[in-house]
């Protein structure tokens, strides 16, 4: 029987890269707890989108392991991937498809039931206030509205696991609060997000936890009180710990 | 910077990385068929022109061969996404660059022009009483061409979207006015038609606001030309297809969602939704049409089995660039869909687009009545083998190509 205390996302001892002489992570540990959103913050070229990479399955670690749900990919690939959904960095979409039909290629892809396909597209589209673009080809479509429709999909498929990196890049003020407002429904609902972004002050209210990579090393992980309680005064925002954390490792 | 040498350079690049690929489409067995078919034609159409039956449409099958080579231009520009920023700076020279390419546009297209004219001039001389001159006639076709040509430059280079396809539309019929009326009236009248129909052309081009240089739509139409061969390439080698030209077609856009709902077809459902959104569409439609239309012409004769075989290879060869449509896209990689489900969904889907394209083109072959029955059942039992047999080469490609990787 499964362990329902058991980490959605366990990474264990992982170092790897692109290039087995030259690793970008190196002893990467962390876990994402069921219900839990856990921000992962470094500098540009730190390993965040590495470490998604190597979660996604799409790079292989050199060392360590990564499980979701339990398992690793190699142990059973489909229940691996079903078991989270991802929102890239840069909108990723089907030129030959409209926002409904890639929609409807996701639960379809995720096995989600038509009746609750139809109810979570009707809520998203209108939080994302998508209504209207629903037909629309996904060339026709601006950057802001693409990255809605990744964010979408991610959402319609309704995985434990939520993989997000840099949501808020080109999303209007009125998206980026649909999507805090949401992250937050899905995390009481029991899902659990891992959250790569830049604006710490933004996150800082919404996450959970924090871990803080610099130059592929967890330099600190924990919630926002400890790590105040480690690397700051009791109101320190995010942001001035964050620099302060990586400016003397440069 | 010299724009004129960037454009040599660009283009040696992009032919320079085609080149390692020739080597596979001569050793394969495709254009060892496609060899073997001209020279049949070429067999036949010898024949043929000795024996020209009475009352044969010469006027309308010059006109269905000659209409679409006159009008029809396509450019390479070679332009790049990020030439919106470091060359728009030269936009006032960009005439150089842009030179080149309108040039080369328009030789290679006449020279196929001239061509397929030449080949089908010893075919008309003979069926057309009233057969114009051939110098005359290259004369017309290459200031057509050349119209046309420039025509469609000025379509690129149009503002508003909806002007660019009006004039589109409007080259399109004039060039088969132009050329019917060179086919059906006497030289000295329809000189002054095409006279007076160019003038007004070229005057209704001066109309719409124009672009000095229509940055985007340039960029989109190299994006979609470079596609085309890359997907023709695709024919023989696996290769990257991109750059797909996509249409919305919401006429069509309802197709693929009565798939049932399970995890198991959707990657059909992706499929499907790229079939009737990209150019593989319209092509496999163009073959099917122009394959029935053959198909009921040769009905009855063996040679017509063979037309039938050929226009069925050529769907079959046209619904394969299919399998490498999505193969390597980022959301594959990262969607529960199996590799194996992956494989039987698309080989699936392709074989039943190949199954009904065989029916229908096979269906006109009835017209040759009971007399002709046995070398219909026969075109049927060979269409049945031809579908079931690309099935197995693609299905067996493909096993292969993964075990290579």
């Amino acid at each position: 029987m499964e362990n329902v205390q058991s980490p959605v996302l366990q990474i264990s001892g992982l170092s790897g890269g692109y290039s087995a002489k030259r690793p970008v992570l190196h002893d990467v540990n962390l876990e994402v707890g069921r219900g839990e959103m856990v921000g992962l913050i470094g500098l540009n070229g730190a390993g965040k989108s590495t470490t998604m990479k190597h979660i996604l399955g799409l790079m292989t670690p050199q060392q360590g392991e990564v499980r979701v749900m339990g398992k690793k990919r190699d142990e059973d690939a489909q229940i691996y991937q079903s078991a989270m959904a991802f929102v890239p960095e840069s909108p990723e979409l089907y030129d030959e498809m409209t926002v409904m039909e890639h929609l409807e290629f996701t639960a379809r892809a995720y096995n989600v039931s038509e009746a609750d396909f139809k109810q979570r597209t009707e809520k998203l589209l209108n939080l994302f206030r998508m209504n209207e673009k629903s037909t629309s080809l996904s060339t026709h479509l601006s950057k802001g509205m693409r990255q809605k429709v990744m964010i979408m999909c991610a959402f319609v498929a309704g995985p434990p696991l939520y993989i997000i990196d840099e949501p808020f890049l080109g999303l209007d003020p009125l998206g980026i609060r649909s999507l805090l407002d949401f992250m937050l429904e899905m995390k009481a609902a029991g899902s659990s997000i891992l959250l790569s972004s830049h604006i710490l002050s933004t996150i800082e209210n919404y996450c959970d936890r924090f871990i803080v990579l610099h130059r592929g090393h967890v330099i600190a992980q924990g919630t926002l009180n400890e790590l105040r309680t480690k690397f700051g005064e009791p109101d320190t925002p995010l942001e001035h710990m964050f620099y302060s954390l990586v400016q003397g490792r440069d | 910077m010299d724009l004129k040498l960037l454009w040599k350079q660009r283009r040696t690049g992009f032919w320079n990385g085609i080149l390692p690929y020739v080597g596979y489409v001569i050793q394969s067995g495709v254009a060892m068929v496609f060899l073997f078919l001209v020279i049949a034609f070429s067999a036949w159409y010898t024949s043929f022109v000795q024996n020209i039956p009475a009352g044969f449409p010469i006027r309308w099958i010059a006109l269905l061969l000659l209409a679409p080579l006159a009008l029809f231009s396509s450019y390479r520009t070679y332009l790049l996404p990020a030439d919106i920023v470091f060359l728009r700076p030269q936009e006032y020279r960009m005439q150089d660059y842009l030179k080149n390419s309108f040039v080369r546009g328009v030789i290679y297209k006449m020279l196929l022009l001239l061509f397929v004219f030449l080949t089908l001039w010893p075919l008309y001389v003979r069926a057309d009483v009233d057969a114009k001159p051939l110098g005359w006639s290259m004369l017309f076709l290459v200031l057509w061409k050349v119209l046309s040509s420039y025509g469609a430059w000025q379509e690129l280079r149009m503002v508003q979207a909806g002007a660019s396809k009006g004039y589109r539309i409007l080259r399109w019929a004039i060039a088969i006015l132009a050329v019917a009326a060179w086919l059906w009236q006497p030289p000295l009248r329809s000189l002054w038609f095409l006279l007076l129909l160019a003038a007004v052309y070229i005057v209704a081009l001066r109309v719409p606001v124009k672009h000095r240089v229509a940055w985007e739509r340039l960029i989109q139409v190299e994006q979609t030309q470079a596609g085309r061969v890359m997907r023709t390439l695709g024919w023989f080698v696996d290769v990257p297809s991109s750059g797909q030209k996509v249409n919305s077609r919401r006429w069509l856009s309802k197709w693929g969602n009565g798939l049932p709902w399970n995890a198991g077809q959707a990657y059909r459902y992706l499929m499907t939704k790229t079939f009737i959104r990209t150019e593989v569409f319209t092509i496999v439609l163009r073959l099917i049409i122009l394959g029935m239309l053959l198909s009921w012409w040769t009905a009855g004769s063996y040679f017509g089995i063979g037309v039938y075989l050929f226009f069925l290879l050529l769907t079959g060869i046209q619904l394969g660039v299919l399998r490498r449509s999505h193969g390597e896209s980022f959301w594959i990689m990262i969607y529960p869909i199996s590799g194996e489900s992956r494989r039987s969904q698309v080989l699936g889907f392709i074989f039943q687009l190949h199954a009904i394209a065989a029916l229908l083109m096979w269906l006109p072959m009835l017209a040759a009545g009971m007399e002709g029955l046995s070398i219909t059942g026969i075109a049927l039992i060979l269409g049945v083998l031809v579908i079931v047999l690309m099935r197995r080469s693609q299905g067996s490609k493909w096993l292969k190509e993964e075990e290579d990787e």
